[in-house]
């Protein structure tokens, strides 16, 4: 039994997804609305105490960190390995993940959220949103949706953020022009981390990605976009990023899965 | 193989802890972080984080200590250091990962409040030869840490050691009933708590007994001190 409970196929609701899609396993998607705050209401705190999404659980364990449960994904389950051979390999995969979680998705996390969900709490009864926040568990997260809901967050963070994401760009380009992947010569697990941060980038911030700027990252992202693993898990989302990873497509001039 | 490392660095004596378990010999180059010896020039050209430990062998130089433990298993699988299957192996990583994020930032607040650390007016010059958010850190540690920031610290560093206790409930080591790199990355930071005032739970100061009584972690015993040094940067966002 292998039940994924998660949002969409985006960050790290997207992982689990990804994963599974490249590797062909069967798995019950239990879709969480987000928007809805579903992650943080009784039925799903039931599973994940901590109101975090992904929850991923195998026959009775669970799992919450979305980057461990993509390694023990790669090592429980059949199907094409995720991760290189060499130790060294696996060492630079996994230190390219752990700079994606610690410093790129949360730095994009903070930019799109504030552009795209801050915005939606104007106006709102500041009572009912402390109601809200009450019911989030971890206290790290409440201070993000605090921020949030009151349009709280510094400029200048913002601001670090934006620089964060061009060094990362520049920084994925560069390794792209010695690698066909992220972490070698084999696609990996690295490619799935920054993959579902990054899959729209081309569009939402194509003055910085593009095929001038950075054309290794544009051959990685058609070469990334082009797989049916990838393209099947990002099929799965309800409405928005399903639509938006469609544009994508069309933007890097890619046909659809099975239409090649 | 050459180990970077410094005495007072929890970071560091994971790594020394995991080549003495796997019995691999390795050159020794100590800094004194005390003295900013990581953000010297000489250093930078070895880690442009600044950062300890690093291990250099013929080809690679690698940080970032959990991922240099995954490495040195792989290198040399035996003893089995990662776990027995993958449920162990998800829950070392798990605590490696959890280290990083909810331990070792809060940690190194919390060490530099209590020892009243400051940056050495010597030192700051060699402060902008860093990445820009290391940079930052050091100079928000010089500026000091407020009240708000002190008890956001102490409340994650006091939540940790919960956590702990409640996965040790289901064995003797942190992933379960076999001594990993979970435990081997865990340590070194947990040992520090009742030196700064923050008390564990029954079953985490029974492990911490269980974790010093290995001969790897009695040889380098006298690193384990708290140092006034900064850790990885503080979640910014969630």
């Amino acid at each position: 039994m292998l039940d994924v409970y998660s949002w969409e196929p985006n960050a790290n609701s997207g992982k689990p997804l990804f994963c599974l899609h490249e590797k062909g396993v069967p798995f019950t998607y239990h879709y969480i609305d987000m928007d809805a705050h579903e992650h943080h209401a009784p039925k799903f705190l039931a599973i994940n105490p901590d109101g975090t999404i992904p929850a991923i659980v195998h026959d009775g364990f669970t799992m919450t960190e979305s980057t461990p449960a993509m390694e023990y994904i790669d090592e429980a389950f059949t199907g094409p390995p995720l991760r290189p051979a060499s130790p060294f390999y696996r060492w630079k995969m996994r230190v390219l993940l752990r700079y994606m979680d610690n410093v790129v998705a949360p730095s994009l996390a903070m930019i799109a959220s504030n552009s795209h969900v801050a915005p939606g709490f104007i106006g709102h009864d500041p009572a009912e949103l402390r109601k809200k926040l009450d019911r989030i568990p971890l206290p790290e997260r409440r201070a993000t949706w605090e921020k949030l809901m009151f349009q709280a967050t510094p400029p200048r963070e913002i601001e670090e953020s934006q620089r964060r994401v061009s060094d990362a760009i520049v920084r994925f380009n560069a390794i792209l022009a010695k690698h066909e992947w992220l972490a070698g010569d084999s696609f990996s697990l690295a490619d799935i981390g920054v993959f579902a941060c990054v899959y729209a980038l081309p569009l939402s911030l194509e003055n910085e990605v593009n095929d001038k700027a950075t054309p290794n990252l544009m051959r990685w992202q058609r070469a990334c976009h082009a797989r049916p693993g990838l393209q099947a898990a990002l099929a799965m989302g309800q409405g928005f990023i399903t639509q938006r990873a469609a544009e994508v497509r069309e933007r890097l001039g890619l046909a659809e899965a099975g239409h090649a | 193989m050459r180990l970077h490392y410094a005495p007072g660095s929890p970071h560091s004596a994971a790594v020394r802890i995991a080549l003495a378990e796997k019995g691999i010999e390795a050159e020794l180059h100590k800094l004194d972080l005390a003295r900013h010896e990581q953000h010297s020039r000489q250093y930078l050209a070895v880690s442009r984080h600044g950062m300890v430990p690093v291990i250099e062998d013929d080809r690679h130089t690698l940080f970032e200590s959990f991922f240099i433990l995954e490495y040195l298993d792989e290198l040399q699988p035996d003893p089995p250091l990662g776990g027995n299957d993958p449920r162990q192996r998800y829950l070392a990583r798990k605590w490696g990962k959890y280290v990083e994020t909810h331990i070792a930032p809060h940690l190194a607040i919390a060490r530099w409040a209590a020892l009243q650390g400051k940056v050495s007016d010597g030192a700051v010059p060699a402060l902008a030869n860093l990445l820009p958010a290391r940079c930052e850190l050091w100079l928000r540690a010089k500026r000091g840490f407020d009240h708000e920031q002190l008890s956001v610290s102490t409340r994650a560093l006091l939540t940790a050691a919960d956590r702990l206790a409640a996965d040790l409930a289901d064995g003797e080591w942190v992933a379960g009933d076999r001594f990993t790199l979970g435990d081997i990355a865990v340590y070194p930071h947990l040992v520090q708590f009742s030196a700064l005032g923050l008390a564990v739970p029954k079953a985490v100061e029974q492990w911490l007994g269980r974790v010093a009584e290995r001969s790897s972690v009695h040889a380098i015993r006298a690193d384990l001190f708290p140092l006034a040094v900064m850790g990885p940067e503080p979640g910014r966002w969630g």
